[in-house]
């Protein structure tokens, strides 16, 4: 059982993202499960991991990947049995590794019986569950953010012959929040799983919780005032334990969600993660500096969640158009890469599988303020897979070994919930677990070294931060600092090795330590810190005072 | 790459820190802190508009100001602490800013902005006159378009003018030009143009930079490389160009352009002497436009410089010209100013001489150059006279009956360079 003094824990932690159908399958039936996921513990524990992030496993018709929940207080049978779930949050646990579920608080699947029962009738005790309406006219100021797939917010519902709001897919319909019986549904469900011992929940698209004319139907007061009573709640009941919100939002209108330090614990910081990208690309720091510049200062308590890659696409939402027309021609100039307002692709086919990028971005993931998320797969460079549809391009079977089915399942290759990737570039052959840990330069080797490097100073994950501006736009340098640690970080953005010259001039006589070798640089003096860099290098120094 | 000896070693600091670059703005300044600002901002806005993808970087070459003019540009960086005007930049745009000793002198400017641009590898480069108070963000695309994107090697200008402005241009400079190299290049001394990397390095090395205070006509010099080197030239219309106040030195101008002329001659003798037949370069815009503003001139003085000057110099010309040339303009210059005309054929014919006397160096080759000056203002004179009420069309076709003029005589002064009499 990790230790549950530390209130704070999640600030200091290592996330791995993972959906149990796609880690690894134990009974052979083509379909990752927990009692797979559980056997695959060790794997998480050597990578360094701190905590994992588990998406939806419920019961569910799966029409989003699990997204809409048709039980919420089982375990979709394809995975495995509560039990099954139960023996893995020991065994998780055991092992000092938090688990943080899933828990899509804004709507259900249409197959619910919540949603049944509400349609049955207009009577139905359960009518004002969800949003009912006999015109598709109200609420015309909220966005629709699925473009590729609904014409309206609203759908018509032949049964009980009106309209009911979704702000996702048509089999998603909202739940009604302006139901107190609704909410405190929602917190018995949540308190199910809190009594079973989860660690926190990443609460799925929380903005859109209420809805009121008039407005966009997004971040409303109404909606902050249940998330603070949640978090209220948990605070008396289930101390230490986490809210993570998913919220694809500016900065600016995420910081309420973090409230007085009494609403979410954390939150992603969706908008960074496109302009890590476009940096990269453009081999210039000002999308990244700008981004943090307009990103608020949140209570000492919280923290930004931060990812290179996730199940969904590379959001694009949070990009100006000019922008958004760049990322699409340098990442995903062919078409069908395209979904929705993102790209959805991996991180490793994103960066053309150059180790040296694929590094630097991690390098940055690792020492930017917020705790990383790292999604499965990408430790060992897996790929995607375009031809599926929606975004099950990157959601193949985790690639465990060159062997059959790449050692995710004993089951026929037909039988898996999705094909493997086969080609020569990305394929369970070339990328894969067991190959690369028997090489030491291997990523996956890497990756556990950063992790290891991230874990050991606690100043990336509370630290402030100091950006420096060296004249050489090419390089994104940054000191962070906690007590009297602190940290130098100096990335270069370009394909093409670089000079700069940073002002240390506040840590002068400092000696800078590169934290991976351990070797000496010369100590700074008066003059400008000069710096040669590689393609793409970054260096992270501990600033000594000796 | 070439010996490079203008970049100080703050350039070269500067230089590091913005890499490689895909476009390079240069940037002549001396005290024009006034227009300045509005230039970059104007350079910022086309770059934003028609570039926003390419990596960029402005270069101020400043001549010493004592205005604050390098400040100013140096302020103006688009980065990560300070925003684009009224737009969003997707990167960084810096300025930077470098300063030569001595007097102005568009030599040093165009050598550094060459040299810093092979550095950068460019692709492609325009210079920017700071006192273009007009300037549009569209010059910016209407520059460096051809070049980056369909490849030409030289973008030369094409103003919208008062119809008596630039009179050295379109009775010498234009003419002499179009006759020789049979290029119609409208705007052949241009303050504000665009050039490809290949060609600016190849004019980086092979020009033989003196960088002197004072040195001007590198801009000519650079098109007329482009020509002999049968460069892929175009020309772009702009629009109006207002220009701050100037008073300009007709001797100092001379120099910079017939004088570079009658130089690039004697470089370039086997290309201009074969039959050139005048070639429309491809232009983007319509090829020239002239405004009907009416001028003050101050004819009696006028002629009084050109009778004086014919008179004065009389042994300079004589010289110089053939004995009948030099007899029809001692007519010409004994008459009283409403009757002064310094016919076409005649002026050709003079500028001929001119050419073939500096040729072979009959005298110091600046003193040739000056004598001009004076006929100049006779012939100058005669242009004011003839299109006193001239449309904008009939201004334009007696430039271009004066072309023909010179194209007509070309076998003349052949026949002059040879060593005929």
């Amino acid at each position: 059982m990790p230790a549950r003094q530390d209130s704070l824990w999640y600030k200091s932690a290592v996330i791995y993202q993972v959906h149990v159908r796609a880690f690894y399958d134990s009974n052979g039936d083509g379909i990752g499960d927990f009692q797979g996921l559980a056997q695959k513990l060790d794997y998480l524990k050597d990578l360094g991991i701190d905590a994992i992030w588990l998406m939806p496993f419920f019961p569910s018709p799966l029409r989003d990947d699990g997204y809409d929940i048709s039980d919420y207080r089982s375990v979709h049978p394809s995975y495995g049995t509560l039990e099954d779930f139960k023996k893995f949050l020991t065994a998780a646990h055991e092992r000092q590794i938090r688990v943080i579920v899933e828990m899509v608080l804004n709507h259900t699947s249409d197959q619910h019986p919540w949603f049944q029962e509400s349609r049955g009738s207009r009577n139905n005790p359960k009518r004002d569950w969800y949003v009912w309406s006999d015109t598709d006219t109200r609420y015309k100021g909220a966005r629709i953010i699925f473009l590729d797939t609904e014409m309206s917010n609203w759908a018509w519902d032949p049964i009980s012959k009106s309209y009911y709001w979704h702000r996702f897919f048509s089999h998603q319909p909202d739940l009604n929040y302006d139901n107190p019986i609704v909410r405190e549904e929602m917190w018995s469900v949540m308190r199910f799983w809190l009594d079973l011992g989860v660690d926190g929940f990443r609460l799925d698209a929380v903005p859109y919780l209420v809805e009121r004319e008039g407005t966009s139907c997004e971040n409303l007061p109404e909606t902050h005032a249940i998330i603070k009573d949640l978090r209220k709640k948990l605070d008396k009941d289930y101390p230490e334990r986490l809210l993570l919100a998913e919220a694809n939002q500016w900065p600016a209108d995420l910081r309420p969600y973090f409230g007085d330090g009494d609403e979410f614990h954390m939150a992603f910081h969706f908008p960074l993660m496109p302009r890590m990208f476009m940096a990269l690309k453009l081999e210039d720091r000002k999308p990244i500096t700008e981004i943090l510049q307009q990103t608020p200062e949140i209570p000492p308590s919280c923290q930004w969640a931060l990812f290179l890659r996730n199940h969904d696409e590379l959001t694009l939402e949070m990009v100006t158009d000019i922008e958004r027309d760049y990322m699409y021609d340098s990442y995903a100039l062919d078409k069908t890469m395209r979904i929705n307002l993102g790209i959805r692709r991996r991180l490793a086919p994103l960066l053309d599988s150059d180790r040296r990028r694929i590094e630097l971005m991690n390098g940055m993931l690792m020492s930017l303020p917020g705790t990383p998320i790292i999604y499965y797969g990408d430790e060992i460079g897996m790929g995607d897979n375009v031809k599926l549809g929606d975004r099950n391009g990157v959601r193949t079977p985790m690639q465990w070994s060159g062997g059959w089915n790449g050692g995710f399942s004993a089951a026929d290759p037909e039988s898996l919930y999705a094909p493997l990737l086969l080609n020569p570039v990305y394929g369970f052959q070339a990328v894969n677990v067991l190959s690369q840990k028997r090489i030491e330069h291997s990523l996956l080797s890497w990756t556990q070294n950063i992790v290891r490097a991230r874990r050991s100073t606690p100043v990336f994950g509370s630290g402030s931060i100091e950006f420096l501006y060296p004249a050489n736009y090419r390089v994104l340098a940054y000191v962070r600092e906690l007590q009297n640690e602190t940290i130098l970080v100096v990335n270069n953005l370009s394909s093409s090795a670089q000079a700069v010259e940073l002002d240390l001039s506040k840590h002068k006589g400092r000696i800078p330590i590169e934290m991976f070798g351990k070797n000496l640089f010369p100590r700074i003096g008066n003059t400008p810190y000069l710096l040669t860099m590689g393609p793409y290098q970054f260096f992270w120094f501990r600033l000594r005072r000796i | 790459m070439a010996e490079v000896t203008v970049l100080t070693d703050d350039l070269i600091r500067q230089l590091i820190n913005v890499g490689e670059v895909d476009l390079l703005v240069g940037l002549p300044t001396h005290n024009n802190a006034e227009t300045v600002g509005g230039v970059v901002q104007a350079i910022q806005a086309g770059i934003l508009k028609s570039f926003p993808r390419e990596r960029t970087a402005i270069l101020n070459v400043d001549a010493g100001s004592k205005d604050g003019t390098a400040d100013v540009v140096m302020a103006s960086s688009i980065n990560d602490l300070r925003r684009a005007y009224n737009t969003h930049a997707l990167r960084t745009l810096p300025s930077i800013t470098t300063r030569y000793a001595g007097s102005p002198s568009s030599e040093t400017a165009l050598h550094t902005v060459l040299a810093a641009s092979d550095l950068l590898r460019a692709k492609a480069c325009v210079v920017i006159s700071p006192e273009s108070v007009n300037i549009e963000p569209g010059w910016v695309d209407a520059l460096l378009r051809p070049v980056y994107r369909d490849r030409i090697d030289f973008v030369a200008p094409i103003y919208r003018r008062p119809k008596f402005e630039g009179m050295l241009v379109s009775n010498v400079v234009y003419p002499l030009m179009r006759a020789l190299y049979g290029q119609k290049i409208r705007e052949p001394y241009p303050a504000d143009f665009g050039f490809s990397a290949q060609f600016g390095n190849e004019f980086l090395a092979q020009h033989s930079w003196h960088d002197e205070t004072g040195q001007f006509g590198t801009e000519l010099e650079m098109v007329l490389s482009a020509i002999a080197g049968g460069r892929r030239i175009s020309q772009t219309f702009l629009g109006t160009k207002s220009r701050s106040e100037q008073h300009p030195d007709l001797v100092a101008a001379m120099r910079q352009t017939v004088g570079v002329l009658f130089a690039s001659m004697e470089v370039k003798s086997p290309d201009w002497t074969n039959p050139q037949v005048a070639t429309v370069l491809p232009t983007n815009g319509p090829e020239y436009e002239v405004t009907l503003e009416p001028v003050r001139v101050n004819k009696k003085r006028l002629s009084q410089m050109f009778s004086s000057g014919v008179s004065e110099l009389a042994p300079v010309l004589q010289s110089i010209l053939a004995p009948p040339t030099l007899d029809a303009l001692r007519q010409i210059a004994a008459l009283d100013g409403d009757a002064l005309r310094y016919p076409a054929e005649l002026w050709a014919k003079t500028v001929y001489e001119f050419a073939a006397s500096h040729h072979k160096s009959v005298m110091s080759r600046d003193h040739i150059v000056q004598a001009l000056v004076p006929l100049y203002r006779g012939r100058a004179l005669t242009f004011l006279m003839e299109n006193r009420s001239a449309s904008a069309e009939e201004v334009e076709a007696n430039i271009e009956a004066l072309c023909h003029e010179f194209e007509r005589l070309k076998p003349y002064l052949v026949d002059l360079w040879n060593g005929g009499k």
